[in-house]
């Protein structure tokens, strides 16, 4: 269980994350939704503790992690995997070596150094491509590859942390529709397979709804929505995109409408707005 | 144009007089500026007694030294062991003296670079130091090692490792200020220590930098180690000075045709090695 209490993060008088608590349990898939600046990168970043929090605290099965230093600290970051919207891969390393670095967190000085990874983590590397489809491209280096590809190596570098959390920022805002799908499709599995949480910020409504089992509406760093996609109503879509936003969070539906949201599709949606 | 009338004009000029002449103060103010100028060459003129006899004077036994250069005498004769080991000695010494600077600079470049150290004053105290060790020219540590060290090839490769190390660090800092921070928060988010952020994070992104400029450096070292040897440092430019001394046209031209050959083959390997650096595929 991932618990959130009172999370703040203030940019000098931003209020990125603003009183924020929620609790997260074990092997749920959550979709974070919200307009842009609303502090879904913030938050995700905060769990990572890539961003030091203003005030509150996160705690994972009891463990305050929001206070951690040091090696504690680098160990829980390797247990709550993240990837990102600009895939944030080393090119000039092959995909390969990008899927080890997940491992560094069990590493020593030397052994890094010298990129001393055992025949074990390279297998279970390979293992990792294998299941995002990628092995192919082991050797390759990391910036020949496409978006989407580029992500599935990502994920492949999460899983080699063995992570209990995987969060993920916005993961297919700057991929394709069938390559958005496949990366969504990969979390999706990753969560029921492993039974690893996933919080993954989304951009748009279709595809929190399609994929996620809780949805996180946020505005202005505040919890403004938080249910079962089917508890997210057009009225409370509208608060948390405002009246302009919501246009936009769903025309950009269209473009995702492969994505297969399972029951209706988006079109009644859109006609109920207009 | 026809339509403005001489009031006109003189309308606009109360106006705007800056327009129509130049300010007083401006026109007074260059040309006391031109006055100056002319006055200090004139007196340079006169302080370095430069005169068309001497120029001329100049000139004609500036020819006799190219014409005694063209002329090669002996040839067979020549010291070509000690001129090539001179030679050798020279491209040893640049070769040396670069890798060391550059091992030195890896560490003090990630030391002066912000997003590494951001402390302002550890910052500022490694950056002057570095501009200590640069702004003094590699000449001048070549003179005070030949006096710790005596003659001979370790002070030239002592000055070169000094000089560049100040260099080559002021250069790598650069570059690592200027990575990209994605690939490096990428690594940090996986729990990686800050040494296995600059191992995965920066280094693949900057070690091919920090090549290139060493390789280019290896190069103009290998020109300005020839001056080391002059002052006697080793190399092939003591060889050279000596027989300039005794007047020895034909050697000393022979010499300089080898260091020209010497650098571009240096220049066109080097180029080649960078050029493959940039495409490769893993550091
Ligand atoms: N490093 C920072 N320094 C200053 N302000 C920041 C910083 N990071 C985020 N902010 C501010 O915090 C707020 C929330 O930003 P955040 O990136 O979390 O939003 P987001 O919901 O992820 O938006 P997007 O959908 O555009 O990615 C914004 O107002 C942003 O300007
Ligand atoms: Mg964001």
């Amino acid at each position: 269980m991932l618990q959130i209490h009172h999370l703040d993060k203030h940019f000098g008088t931003v209020r990125a994350v603003d009183d924020v608590s929620l609790q997260i349990p074990n092997g749920q898939m959550v979709g974070v939704i919200g307009r842009s600046g609303a502090g879904k990168s913030t938050l995700l970043r905060l769990i990572n503790r890539l961003a030091e929090p203003t005030g509150g605290s996160i705690t994972f099965e009891g463990q305050e992690v929001s206070t951690l230093k040091g090696r504690d600290l680098m160990a829980w970051r390797a247990r709550c995997s993240m990837i990102f919207q600009q895939f944030n891969l080393v090119n000039r390393l092959d995909v390969i070596t990008n899927v080890l670095l997940g491992r560094l967190n069990y590493h020593g000085f030397l052994d890094s150094m010298l990129k001393r990874f055992s025949l074990a983590e390279r297998a279970m590397a390979i293992y990792a491509l294998d299941r995002l489809d990628m092995a192919q491209t082991a050797l390759q280096r990391a910036d020949t590859l496409s978006g989407g590809q580029q992500q599935r190596v990502a994920i492949a570098r999460a899983l080699m942390q063995e992570p209990r959390i995987l969060l993920a920022d916005e993961p297919i805002a700057s991929l394709d529709p069938r390559n958005a799908a496949v990366v969504m499709d990969a979390l999706r599995a990753i969560n029921k397979e492993e039974g690893i949480t996933v919080v993954c910020n989304l951009h748009t409504l279709d595809t929190a709804r399609a994929y996620c089992d809780r949805i996180i509406g946020m505005q202005a760093g505040r919890v403004v929505f938080d249910g079962t996609p089917d508890s997210l109503t057009t009225d409370a879509a509208r608060e948390i995109y405002g009246v302009d936003g919501l246009d936009e969070a769903l025309s950009e539906s269209v473009t995702s409408s492969s994505l297969g949201s399972p029951d209706d599709g988006a079109e009644p949606r859109r006609a109920a707005v207009a | 144009m026809t339509s403005v009338s001489d009031a006109d004009i003189r309308a606009a000029a109360e106006r705007f007089p800056d327009v129509f002449h130049e300010p007083t103060r401006l026109v007074w103010g260059r040309r006391a500026l031109a006055v100056g100028m002319i006055a200090y060459f004139a007196f340079c003129v006169w302080a370095f007694d430069i005169t068309f006899e001497r120029l001329f004077g100049g000139l004609h036994k500036m020819g006799h030294v190219l014409y005694s250069m063209v002329i090669w005498k002996d040839f067979l004769t020549w010291d070509f062991s000690g001129i090539l080991i001179g030679l050798a000695e020279t491209v040893g010494m640049a070769l040396l003296g670069t890798t060391i600077a550059s091992l030195f600079a890896i560490v003090l470049g990630f030391v002066a670079a912000k997003n590494v150290v951001p402390n302002r004053f550890v910052h500022h105290i490694v950056r002057r130091f570095l501009d200590l060790l640069r702004g003094v020219d590699t000449l001048i540590w070549a003179l005070v090692f030949v006096r710790a060290v005596g003659l001979g090839p370790l002070a030239g490769v002592l000055s070169i490792i000094v000089s560049d190390t100040g260099t080559l660090s002021k250069l790598y800092s650069e570059a690592v200020e200027n990575v990209d921070r994605k690939p490096i928060e990428g690594v940090r988010s996986t729990g990686a220590s800050h040494m296995q952020r600059y191992r995965f994070g920066f280094l693949p992104q900057v070690m091919p930098v920090f090549l290139s400029m060493s390789l280019y450096w290896f190069e103009s070292n290998t020109r300005s180690a020839t001056i080391l040897g002059i002052v006697g440092a080793g190399g092939i430019g003591m060889q050279l000075s000596e027989r300039m001394k005794v007047q020895y046209w034909d050697q000393a031209a022979f010499i300089i045709l080898l260091i020209l050959l010497t650098v571009a083959i240096i220049d066109t390997l080097s180029k080649w090695i960078r050029m493959r650096l940039i495409g490769k595929r893993e550091l």
